[in-house]
């Protein structure tokens, strides 16, 4: 799922420091399950806004919202009849929440609560690691389930590079290298030789570096039959 | 509990305000120890910065 992790307390103090009454919005997708923007942090986060406006002897009436989602309409829609009542609403959920909110009502002010990172799973409670780049060309089936464009560094796509030591990547101590793993899975498997193949120099059109993408299916959109 | 000391922390509250103790209803004796010591430390810490 979409891993977050919330921001500093001081800088979302500083994006609602001249707000009087604010909405803390969540959400109980991705965020929710990486712990960072559920209904818990949203009370938690409204709890230590309050503590923290009060403290400075300007208080901060702060009300709380937890949605279904905020990356749907029909339940960005749900805030349709209070969003106008605060100086600024603060979102919990990943960035297309906030964005999302901005677009159904523009003439209020979304502020995001969270950075969002990487696609990534929890390899054990309240660790989560990237998984995924988003590339829009899946080949994990030619390294046998593990993807060198988000796991490894230099995104490589036929072999290791010189950095690889002890099965670790140049970068960092705790980054594992995902082509030792790769090398060793395949010769566990005793496929070794599907890594001589040469493939194409990959087409990253289909990722970020094509562009803002859409994607869209024709049997599902309104007024197909 | 080390992370609402923490977050107390961030915001320049004392995290020595709060503590988390266990013990069972029966332990009237060391109930009264407990809110004592905290007392004496609260007291020690001066009136809270956020007053309510």
């Amino acid at each position: 799922m979409i891993v977050a992790d919330r921001k500093p307390i001081d800088e979302i103090l500083w994006m609602v420091s001249d707000c009087s009454k604010i909405l803390v919005v969540g959400c109980k997708g991705c965020v929710t399950v990486c712990n960072v923007g559920g209904m818990k942090e949203v009370g938690i986060l409204a709890s230590t806004l309050k503590i923290a406006r009060k403290k400075e002897g300007k208080p901060l009436e702060v009300e709380e919202k937890t949605l279904e989602r905020q990356c749907d309409p029909e339940y960005v829609e749900q805030l349709r009849d209070s969003y106008d009542q605060y100086d600024a609403v603060v979102s919990m959920a990943c960035g297309v929440g906030p964005q999302f909110l901005s677009e159904a009502y523009p003439e209020q002010r979304f502020l995001p609560a969270v950075n969002t990172t990487f696609f990534g799973g929890a390899v054990q409670h309240g660790m989560w690691e990237e998984r995924c780049a988003g590339c829009g060309t899946c080949i994990i089936h030619y390294y046998d389930g593990m993807c060198p464009i988000a796991r490894c560094s230099k995104s490589i796509q036929h072999g290791p590079c010189g950095g690889s030591a002890g099965g670790k990547c140049e970068i960092a101590p705790d980054v594992d290298c995902i082509w030792d793993m790769i090398v060793k899975k395949k010769m566990e498997q005793g496929r070794l030789d599907d890594l001589l193949m040469i493939k194409a120099a990959k087409d990253w059109r289909t990722a970020r570096d094509g562009g803002p993408r859409k994607s869209i299916r024709e049997e599902l959109l309104k007024g197909e039959e | 509990m080390n992370y609402v000391k923490k977050t107390l922390e961030e915001l320049g509250i004392e995290p020595e305000r709060v503590e988390m103790f266990n013990l069972s209803s029966a332990m009237g004796p060391r109930f009264a120890e407990i809110a004592k010591e905290m007392t004496e430390a609260i007291m020690k810490l001066g009136p809270s910065p956020v007053i309510c």
